[in-house]
């Protein structure tokens, strides 16, 4: 049975535009399925830029 | 003859550059039209290196071990010149006006360029059935896939048409030809080899590397490709130690090899299961220690490599995709589609979780010096086969083939790939090493030390 928290691929498929097959669809599910048990595993304290860190060009030391 | 030895017989002067490039473009001659393994043959340039290489080398200029060796490149590293399709209709006509970087190392090392592989469409899928370039054959049963996405790299190198070729690895595009094709491949940690010049297909997930005969060939072509590279923004800059192992050095004493108890030998072809626990039993008789361990769960690393791949390769063809779709093959476009459905919210929590997973494999590797596993769960399926039956169980193929591989490119880890038997039907059999990131060196040498002691046929007999 669907899961009201996974998304209805068909409709966002459809939406798009997208024509998918019934196997791509059913991929989709099993991954965002998957997904939602895994987010039982993420640290909801980690700081986000640790993660996801944008590496600015260091300035020219000042003579 | 291997690397190695070519090598060493150009040195003793009993065989020429030229005469080695010839013999490898006969081969082309008389076997791609079957096998399919290139797109385009660069017979004059080859030549002409060639020529030059020998007369370097009677100059007394001697370049190193690829000095004069002819090798191949996977149709997705740009050469100035030559064109670079990807294994695609979209860039057919491409002609870079630039070397890849490795390309350039690997000519500045002497090497001599034969010509550009066959491959699976942009690198995206295991068969290398190119609807564009024609399927590539496996060697060893040409009714069967070479496997993919570097499935022409591994066919010319199992059958002579190059002495090694480079490969890359975005879900196991090193790993599953070579396996299938009984040869030695090398994912290269991430950040050890650069991506600049190479089409991309996954951002944080693409790795080149070498594909070789043998062990000790892959070593040597590492060596040539590796170091850091500023024009690739993930290329780290570490020194490249020296990865060749010693001839003859075969004691493993002090190295602890892991085997995992969950996921990785749970639902595998009975060959392979033997085979692999033989290479383990052949460690353990060379003086490594063999260790049980419990690693997270693969399914799971899967689909976060998975949901990774699917944004990262939409996002990178998305401009070719509205702009020239039919231009992509069914797969291909189908799975670019998919991508452009994956919420960002997913792709950004499977980084996050990626960083978690990573951290626990790291604690594992405190204990253990490598990870020995299956490479794919079977060996080469038919080509046009859609579905593989693994212990009375039906798979999609392309999701089987790549079920215990995938996982090691989200986590950026080294792995060799390397043959260690052969199957009932006469198909070869490949397990896969995992190390430490930067340690490259310690997996070829147990990789070395393993293919010694097993020493296995080189090559499919019709082509030896």
């Amino acid at each position: 049975m669907r899961s009201s928290l996974l998304p209805d691929w068909a409709a966002l498929a459809a939406a798009q535009k997208i024509e998918l097959p019934e196997t791509s669809l059913q991929r989709l599910e099993a991954l965002s399925r998957t997904m939602l048990g895994l987010r039982g595993m993420l640290d909801w304290g980690e700081e986000p830029a640790q993660v996801f860190r944008v590496d600015l060009p260091q300035p020219e030391p000042r003579s | 003859m291997t690397l190695i030895e070519a090598a060493a017989a150009l040195r003793r002067r009993e065989v020429s550059s030229v005469e080695l490039t010839l013999d490898c473009l006969a081969r082309i001659e008389k076997w791609n039209p079957e096998l399919n393994a290139f797109i385009t043959v660069t017979s004059d340039l080859a030549l002409k290196q060639a020529r030059k290489a020998d007369a370097e080398l009677a100059g007394g200029m001697d370049r190193g071990p690829l000095h004069g060796i002819p090798i191949a490149h996977k149709d997705l590293f740009c050469t100035q010149g030559t064109r670079t399709t990807g294994g695609s209709k979209t860039f057919a006509g491409f002609v870079p006006e630039f070397d890849a970087t490795v390309v350039e190392r690997l000519e500045t090392a002497g090497a001599v360029m034969v010509g550009k592989t066959n491959l699976h469409e942009h690198a995206y899928g295991i068969t290398s059935e190119n609807p564009h370039y024609g399927a590539v054959r496996n060697p060893w049963d040409p009714q069967r896939s070479a496997g993919g996405s570097s499935g022409g790299s591994a066919v010319a190198v199992a059958t002579g048409m190059a002495l090694a070729a480079t490969g890359t690895d975005t879900g196991g595009s090193i790993r599953v030809p070579a396996s299938w094709c009984g040869i030695a491949g090398l994912k290269p940690t991430f950040g050890r080899v650069s991506r600049h010049g190479v089409l991309p297909l996954g951002y944080t997930l693409d790795h080149p590397g070498p594909i070789a005969q043998t062990v000790r060939d892959a070593a040597l072509l590492f060596e040539a490709m590796a170091g850091h590279d500023p024009r690739d923004p993930s290329s780290v800059d570490r020194p490249v130690p020296r990865c060749l192992p010693e001839e003859g050095e075969l004691s493993l004493r002090g190295v602890r090899i892991g085997l995992p108890r969950n996921f990785y030998f749970d639902r595998i072809d009975k060959d392979v299961d033997s085979a692999v626990y033989f290479a383990g039993y052949t460690a353990e008789d060379l003086g490594a220690e063999l260790i049980r361990v419990q690693v997270p769960d693969g399914e799971q690393l899967n689909t976060l490599a998975h949901l990774t791949l699917l944004a990262e390769a939409a996002a990178v063809h998305e401009p070719y995709l509205r702009k020239r779709r039919s231009s992509y093959g069914e797969d291909v476009r189908t799975l670019l589609d998919m991508g452009r459905l994956v919420p960002a919210v997913d792709y950004l929590q499977a980084q996050r979780l990626r960083k978690r997973i990573l951290g626990v494999y790291l604690d594992i590797l405190k204990r253990i010096d490598a990870l020995l596993l299956p490479a794919t769960p079977m060996t080469a399926p038919l080509i046009g086969q859609k579905q593989v039956e693994i212990r009375g169980e039906a798979e999609d193929t392309r999701l089987a083939a790549t079920r215990l591989l995938r996982g090691f490119n989200l986590l950026g880890l080294p792995v060799l790939s390397l043959p260690v038997g052969f199957s009932s039907a006469g198909l070869p059999i490949g397990c896969q090493l995992v190390g430490r990131p930067w340690e490259e060196p310690l997996l070829l040498r147990i990789g070395a030390a393993l293919e010694d002691r097993i020493r296995l046929p080189r090559r499919p007999p019709r082509f030896a």
